[in-house]
C-alpha cells in the first residue's frame, strides 16, 4: 500500500506543480479574475448549477458547431445503411422523366397562337401571310410603333449602347432609368418609384420585400399568377376574402381584429393585396372603398395596377385618376410598363420609404440587371405623350364602350368584365338545358347560402361551377373562326394545375386607341358572329 | 478670367488622391499629328489598301481613326482614356469607339480559353489571410455594430422623428423593424458611395460617372451635374458588345424602324414574333441543343422555369453558392432542397448517397427526380464548376443537370458557347442549359435550352410563357446579331449565287476556322444565313467570325493576365486562371470603401465593384474586377499598376508563392498567359 502511494508521490508532485502555474498564468491574463469571480459567485457551493452550466456552455458549442444544412443523420427517421445497400438502393432508383412529352392536346395548345411577322399593332401581318386586326396585343395606347418614341429610343440606342450590363447597384443605374422613375412618381403623384425589368417579376418580388413571416396579408380570391407566387414567397400568413367583394373583406378584417385583441399579439405588419382591374376576368376594385378600409383597419394597400395603369383615368394613370383618389392613398402601387406603354419591365410607386426598401431588399431589383436604357427611354416618352394627348384615352374608352354593346347583347356571351375596362373577357353562355352547366350569374355574387367562406382558404364557399375541357374547346374553335375572319384574338392563357383556383376559361379581347371604333365594332361583330356559329353548331 | 475652356477641362472634384500625371497623347491635338504622321509614312511606303481588314458592308460603321476615337469632344480627356497610349499606323483601322472597345492590334495579346487536359488549369487553392486580418476584420465589425447601437440608443429618445418609420406608430407595425435594417443603416450606409452610382453612356471599356456628393453622410446624395470618365472593370461585358456604334447597333437600329419596340403581350397570347422564333433557334443552333427558348428577363428565367421542372416530391441539390433566382425558382417549386458545399464533389456524392438511400423525409419514399443545380461560373467567386466529375456522378446516380450559363456563356471555351465548350463536353450529356444574355451579348433575359421534349413541357408550363411580357424585338436582335457573329454566317445555297452578303474568306485573326461549309451540322457550327431576319446588316468582319473571334481570345488574354498577374503581386485572389471574373480579397470591411474610393480617385480612374456581406460570407469582403474583351493589355497594366500602390498601401499583398515586380509582370505578360501553370 504503502509502496504504491510512494512510487505515485512523484507524479502527484508534477500534478499539482502544473496546476499551480496552469492557476498563476492564468491569473496573469487580463480579465481572469472577473472569470474566476463570476465562476466562483455562480457556484455557490452548488455542484449542480455549475454542473447545469457546464451543460449549457456544451450544448451552446454543439448548436454553432452544427451545420445547418444537414439533414438529421441522428434523427429518429434516419435508417443505417452499409455501403451495400446504398449501392443497390442507388441502383434500383429510376427516376421520373424531367420533362412528360406532350399530349396531342398540350402540342395543340403550344401551336395554337399565331406567329406575327414583322411589326406588331393594330393591323399585324401574320406567318400565313394574311393581315389581321389585332385584339389580342396589349397595345391599349396604341403607342406600339410610334415614331416619336421610335426615335427617340433610336437616339438612346446609339448613345447608350444597348444592355445595361449590370444590377442598378453595380453601376447598372443609368440617368435615363433616374429619369424614368422620377417621371412615373411625378405622372402619379407619388413621392418616388423604383423600376423592375420585367413586369411579371415585379409584384413577386414586392410583395416578400415588405411582408415576412408572421405578417397578415389579406388577398382576394381572384389576384392574379403573380401576386399568388408573391404571396407563396412571403410565407406570411395570408387570409382571403371573396373576389372583388368588400363586404366579405371587410368581414375578414374585423374577425383578424377581434382574433388579435383576443390573443393580445404583438403588431405586426398588416397588407391588402388586390388588383385595380383584375388579370383574370376584368373586374374593377373599388378603390375609394378600398382606401376607407385600409385606413380604418390600420392596413397597407398593395394594389397591382398592371392593366389598369395606361388604360383608364383621363389620362391613363390608372384607378387613383378614374376614383380620384390621391395615389399616396396606396401605399404600394404595382405597375406594368408593358401594357400601358408598350415598352417592358414593371415598377412600384411609393413614398420613399417604401422605395428605398426595395432598392436594398427587392429580389428580382437586386440580383437582375437593370432594365436596357432605351425601354426606359420609350416608357418616358409614352408618359410624355399620354399626358400630352387625353384623346388617346378618350379613344380608348369609345373603343371599348362600342365593343362592349356588341358583346352585352349577345346570348351566349357573358362578360365579368368592368364596362369601362378595355380588357374584356368573354366567358361562353350555353343556354342548352340539356347541359349540366347552371347559368351562370354575370358578376360573382355573394355565396347563395348566406354564409362566409373560409378566409384561410382560397377557394370560395360556393366556387363558380363550369366544364372546363368543354368551355376551353369552344373558345378555341370561336378563336380560330375569328381569325379565319381575320380578327386575331385569343383564348386567356393559364397555366392549368398551377394556379389557386382554377379560373374559368374566357377570350381575352385587349381594345387599342389605334384602331378606329368603326374598326373596333367590325372586329367585334366578327367575334360575336364566330361565338354565335360556333356555339350554334353544338346546339 | 480664364477662358470657357478652362473652366470645362477643370477637374470637377479635385481630389486630394489625383496625382498630376499627365500621360502621352492626352489631346486630341496631339493624337491627330501622330495619326497623320503614321499615314504618311505608310503611304510613303506604299502599302495597299486590300490589307485593311474592315471592309464594311454596312454604311454607319466608319472607318475612320478620328470617329473612332473623338467620340465626345466635351469628355475630360486629360485622364488617359479617351486615346490609346500607342497611335495606330495605318495598317490598324479600327471601327470601334476606342472608350467603348479598346483598340488593340497586337495579336501576342490574345488566348483560347480553353481546358487543357494534360495540364488542367486548377483553380487555385483558397488562401486563409494571416490570423491578425482576420482578428481585425472582425474587430471592425464588432466596432461598428457596437457603435451602430450606440447611435440607435441614443437616436431614438433624442431624434424620435427620425426614427419614427423604424417603429410602430398610429396602430401600424413598422414597415422595416429599426431591427431589420440595422445592417443596412449602420453598416452599408457608411460606404454608400460605393454602390449604385449613377452613370451614363455606354458600359464599355470605360463608363461615364455621374459625380455625386453627400452632405448628411451618404443618407442622400445630390448629383452635382458633372461627369468623370472611369475604366470599367465593373459591369458584365464580357464579350465588349456594349457598343453604342457597330454592327449589333446598326442591326438594332434597324429592327426599331422595322419592328418597333415591344411585342405587345405574353408569348402565348399573340406576341410571338418572326423574330422569336428565328432568336430561339439560332440560340439551340449556338449551344448545340434541340431546342431553347427565350424569356425577357435572366432573372425571371430562374424564377419561373424552375418551378415547372421540380415540384412536391422531387429534390434539388443546389451548390451554396448558387445565384439568388434559383433559390427563388426553387422556393416557388414547392420541391426538397439540400446544399452541398460549394464545388467540393465529394460532398456531393455522399449528399446523393443519402438522399438517394433514404428518399423522401419521413415516407422514405423514393424520389421522384433529382436535379442538381450547378452554375458554369461563380459571379462572386471566379470559379468553375467541376463539370466533367459532375457527369461522372451523373452516370451511376441518374440525376438531371442544371446548369445556369448567366455568366459563362460567351465568355468561356474557344468558340464562347460556354462551359461545355470550354470542358469540350458534348452540350446534349447536359439536361438543362440555362444562361442570360445580359452579360457577355450586351442584351437583356435569358434562355432555357434542351431536349425539343423538355422545352416544350417548359414553354407550356413555365410561368412566363402565359403571363411574362415577350422580349422586345430590339434586344432579340441584339442578341441575334452577337450571337451570330459569334458563330460565324454560312450562307445557304440560294444565296450563294445571288448574295447580297459578299462573304470574303476570314483574316488572319486566330487559328479557328470558323467558316466552313462542312461543318455547318456540327456543335460548334456556324450560323446559316437563311435563319437570320434578311434585313439585318452586319459587317463584314462580323459574318465571317474574324470580329469574335478577335473578342474570345482578347478576353481569354486579359482574363489569365489580370488573374495571374495579381496573384504574382502577392494578392489573395480566388477562383479559376481562366475566370474574366476575378475577386480580390480585401477582407477588412473598412478597406472596401477605401479601395473604391482611392481607384476612382487616380489619374485614370478606375471603376470597381466591392462586394461583402451578405453577398460574401462576413470576413471575405472582396474587390471583384469583371474583364471584357474591350480592354487593352494597357488597360490591365493600368490596373496593375493602381492595385499594386493601393496594395502596399492597405497591406494587402498576403498571399503565398512566388511574386515578381511589377515592371517584370508587365515586361512577361505573354510569357505568364501562355504558361500551362502559373509557378
Amino acid at each position: 500500500m504503502s509502496t504504491t502511494s510512494t512510487s505515485l508521490e512523484p507524479l502527484f508532485s508534477i500534478l499539482s506543480q502544473t496546476y499551480s502555474t496552469l492557476e498563476t498564468t492564468f491569473y496573469k491574463l487580463p480579465g481572469s479574475a472577473v472569470v474566476a469571480r463570476y465562476v466562483k459567485s455562480s457556484h455557490q457551493n452548488d455542484p449542480g448549477r455549475t454542473l447545469l452550466e457546464i451543460i449549457l456552455i456544451l450544448f451552446a458549442i454543439r448548436t454553432l458547431l452544427q451545420s445547418r444544412t444537414r439533414a438529421d443523420n441522428s434523427g429518429k427517421h434516419f435508417v443505417q445503411f452499409d455501403e451495400k445497400e446504398i449501392d443497390d438502393l442507388i441502383d434500383d432508383w429510376t427516376p421520373e422523366p424531367l420533362a412528360a412529352p406532350l399530349s396531342a392536346k398540350e402540342q395543340a395548345e403550344l401551336t395554337n397562337s399565331p406567329v406575327i411577322v414583322g411589326a406588331t399593332g393594330p393591323k399585324p401581318k401574320l406567318s400565313n401571310g394574311k393581315t389581321v386586326t389585332n385584339l389580342a396585343s396589349y397595345n391599349f395606347t396604341g403607342l406600339a410603333g410610334n415614331e416619336r418614341v421610335k426615335e427617340r429610343t433610336i437616339e438612346c440606342l446609339v448613345k447608350y449602347g444597348l444592355g445595361s450590363c449590370g444590377p442598378p447597384g453595380f453601376y447598372g443605374t443609368q440617368d435615363v432609368h433616374m429619369q424614368l422613375e422620377q417621371d412615373i412618381a411625378d405622372f402619379l403623384g407619388t413621392e418616388a418609384a423604383i423600376i423592375y425589368a420585367q413586369a411579371f417579376a415585379t409584384i413577386s418580388s414586392v410583395i416578400p420585400a415588405f411582408c415576412k413571416r408572421g405578417d397578415i396579408i389579406v388577398a382576394d380570391r381572384g389576384v392574379n399568377f403573380a401576386i399568388q407566387k408573391g404571396l407563396q414567397i412571403s410565407r406570411s400568413t395570408i387570409r382571403w376574402y371573396d373576389h372583388n367583394d368588400m363586404k366579405s373583406l371587410e368581414q375578414v378584417l374585423e374577425n383578424i381584429e377581434k382574433e388579435r385583441r383576443k390573443k393580445k399579439g404583438p403588431l405586426t405588419r398588416r397588407f391588402i393585396v388586390t388588383e385595380g382591374i383584375f388579370d383574370h376576368d376584368g373586374v374593377m376594385s373599388d378603390l375609394p372603398k378600398l382606401v376607407e378600409l385600409k385606413l380604418k383597419y390600420k392596413y397597407r394597400l398593395i394594389l397591382d395596377e398592371s392593366v389598369s395603369f395606361g388604360s383608364v383615368g383621363r389620362t391613363g394613370r390608372g384607378l387613383t385618376e378614374l376614383y380620384n383618389v390621391p395615389a399616396s392613398q396606396v401605399d404600394m402601387l404595382v405597375g406594368s410598363l408593358a401594357n400601358g406603354l408598350t415598352a417592358c419591365g414593371g415598377f412600384c410607386a411609393g413614398t420613399n420609404i417604401v422605395v428605398n426598401h426595395q432598392r436594398i431588399n427587392g429580389t428580382s431589383f437586386v440580383f437582375s440587371a437593370a432594365m436596357p436604357p432605351l425601354l426606359s427611354v420609350a416608357a418616358s416618352e409614352g408618359i410624355n405623350i399620354l399626358r400630352n394627348t387625353p384623346s388617346i384615352l378618350s379613344t380608348l374608352q369609345e373603343n371599348t364602350r362600342a365593343v362592349r354593346a356588341i358583346f352585352d347583347k349577345v346570348d351566349c356571351i357573358s362578360v365579368p368584365s368592368h364596362p369601362a375596362s378595355p380588357m374584356i373577357h368573354l366567358h361562353v353562355r350555353l343556354p342548352s338545358p340539356t347541359h349540366l352547366l347552371p347559368m351562370v350569374p354575370a358578376s360573382p355574387a355573394l355565396s347563395s347560402s348566406g354564409k362566409p367562406s373560409n378566409p384561410h382558404s382560397p377557394i370560395p364557399r360556393d366556387p363558380e361551377v363550369f366544364d372546363g375541357d368543354l368551355e376551353e374547346r369552344i373558345l378555341q374553335d370561336v378563336v380560330d373562326e375569328a381569325l379565319a375572319q381575320g380578327v386575331m384574338i385569343t383564348r386567356a392563357k393559364r397555366l392549368p394545375g398551377q394556379e389557386l383556383v382554377e379560373v374559368r376559361p374566357s377570350v381575352r379581347i385587349a381594345i387599342t386607341a389605334a384602331l378606329s371604333k368603326k374598326d373596333c365594332e367590325k372586329a367585334a361583330n366578327v367575334v360575336k358572329a364566330a361565338f354565335i356559329k360556333v356555339v350554334g353548331k353544338r346546339r | 478670367m480664364p477662358s470657357p475652356m478652362a473652366i470645362q477641362s477643370a477637374s470637377p472634384t479635385p481630389s486630394m488622391f489625383r496625382k498630376k500625371s499627365t500621360p502621352a497623347l492626352n489631346t486630341a491635338a496631339s493624337y491627330l499629328s501622330a495619326v497623320s504622321e503614321a499615314d504618311a509614312r505608310a503611304r510613303a511606303h506604299g502599302s495597299t489598301p486590300s490589307s485593311t481588314p474592315a471592309l464594311s458592308l454596312s454604311s454607319s460603321v466608319t472607318s475612320s481613326s478620328e470617329d473612332t476615337v473623338l467620340h465626345e469632344l466635351d469628355d475630360e480627356t486629360d485622364n488617359g482614356l479617351a486615346y490609346p497610349k500607342v497611335p495606330p499606323t495605318s495598317e490598324q483601322i479600327f471601327t470601334t469607339v476606342h472608350t467603348e472597345f479598346g483598340h488593340c492590334a497586337n495579336d501576342a495579346y490574345r488566348h483560347t480559353s480553353q481546358y487543357n487536359t494534360e495540364h488542367p488549369v486548377k483553380s487555385v487553392q483558397e488562401q486563409d489571410p494571416p490570423y491578425y486580418i482576420l482578428l481585425t476584420t472582425y474587430i471592425s465589425y464588432i466596432v461598428v455594430i457596437f457603435f451602430g447601437h450606440l447611435r440607435d440608443f441614443f437616436g431614438k429618445r433624442l431624434k424620435a422623428a427620425e426614427y419614427r418609420h423604424l417603429l410602430a406608430h398610429d396602430g401600424y407595425a413598422a414597415l422595416n423593424s429599426d431591427f431589420d435594417s440595422f445592417y443596412t443603416r449602420r453598416l452599408k450606409l457608411r460606404i454608400d458611395d460605393c454602390f449604385s452610382h449613377p452613370v451614363t453612356g455606354v458600359p464599355g471599356r470605360t463608363i461615364m460617372l455621374l459625380d455625386r456628393h453627400s452632405a448628411n453622410y451618404n443618407k442622400t446624395q445630390i448629383l452635382s451635374g458633372t461627369r468623370t470618365r472611369g475604366l470599367n472593370v465593373s459591369s458584365y461585358n464580357y464579350l465588349g458588345f456594349a457598343q453604342s456604334k457597330g454592327g449589333c447597333t446598326d442591326a438594332s437600329v434597324e429592327c426599331i424602324k422595322r419592328y418597333g419596340l415591344s411585342a405587345c403581350g405574353s408569348r402565348r397570347e399573340g406576341a410571338t414574333l418572326d423574330l422569336h422564333v428565328q432568336g430561339e433557334a439560332l440560340v439551340a443552333r449556338f449551344l448545340g441543343t434541340e431546342d431553347a427558348l427565350i424569356s425577357s428577363m435572366g432573372f425571371a428565367t430562374n424564377s419561373t422555369i424552375i418551378p415547372a421542372l421540380v415540384s412536391k416530391g422531387c429534390l434539388v441539390i443546389s451548390d451554396e453558392l448558387n445565384h439568388a433566382s434559383i433559390r427563388f425558382g426553387v422556393r416557388l417549386s414547392g420541391a426538397n432542397v439540400r446544399m452541398f458545399k460549394h464545388n467540393n464533389m465529394k460532398a456531393l456524392e455522399s449528399l446523393l448517397r443519402e438522399v438517394i438511400s433514404q428518399g423522401q423525409p419521413k415516407t422514405h419514399r423514393p424520389w421522384k427526380k433529382i436535379l442538381v443545380i450547378v452554375e458554369g461560373l461563380y459571379s462572386m467567386e471566379g470559379t468553375l464548376v467541376k463539370l466533367p466529375e459532375i457527369l461522372e456522378l451523373k452516370k451511376k446516380y441518374k440525376f438531371y443537370v442544371f446548369v445556369d450559363e448567366a455568366h459563362s456563356v460567351g465568355a468561356l471555351g474557344p468558340h464562347g458557347r460556354g462551359i461545355c465548350d470550354y470542358y469540350g463536353i458534348n452540350p446534349s450529356q447536359i439536361d438543362i442549359l440555362m444562361g442570360t444574355f445580359t452579360k457577355s451579348f450586351g442584351a437583356a433575359g435569358g434562355y432555357i435550352a434542351g431536349s425539343k421534349q423538355i422545352v416544350d413541357r417548359l414553354r407550356l408550363t413555365g410561368h412566363s410563357g402565359a403571363y411574362a411580357e415577350a422580349m422586345a424585338p430590339p434586344i432579340v436582335t441584339q442578341v441575334i446579331a452577337s450571337m451570330a457573329s459569334l458563330m460565324g454566317i454560312t450562307l445557304s445555297n440560294v444565296e450563294k449565287s445571288s448574295s447580297s452578303r459578299s462573304l470574303l474568306p476570314r483574316h488572319s485573326d486566330g487559328p479557328l476556322q470558323l467558316v466552313n461549309t462542312s461543318e455547318c451540322a456540327a456543335y460548334p457550327g456556324t450560323a446559316a444565313s437563311s435563319a437570320l431576319p434578311p434585313w439585318m446588316p452586319l459587317p463584314q468582319s462580323m459574318c465571317d467570325g474574324s470580329d469574335s473571334s478577335m473578342r474570345l481570345r482578347r478576353l481569354a488574354f486579359n482574363s489569365r493576365y489580370l488573374n495571374r498577374a495579381l496573384r504574382k503581386l502577392g494578392f489573395i485572389t480566388y477562383g479559376h486562371d481562366d475566370s474574366p471574373v476575378i475577386p480580390l480579397l480585401l477582407f477588412n470591411p473598412g478597406k472596401m470603401a477605401v479601395f473604391s474610393r482611392l481607384m476612382r480617385a487616380r489619374a485614370t480612374p478606375i471603376v470597381v465593384v466591392v462586394v461583402a456581406y451578405p453577398a460574401t460570407p462576413l470576413v471575405t469582403s472582396r474587390v471583384r474586377f469583371c474583364l471584357s474583351a474591350s480592354h487593352t493589355k494597357e488597360d490591365i497594366d493600368t490596373i496593375l499598376q493602381a492595385c499594386d500602390e493601393i496594395g502596399d498601401l492597405l497591406d494587402l499583398k498576403q498571399g503565398a508563392g512566388e511574386r515578381w515586380p511589377l515592371h517584370e509582370i508587365m515586361a512577361r505578360a505573354v510569357e505568364l498567359v501562355k504558361m500551362d501553370v502559373c509557378p
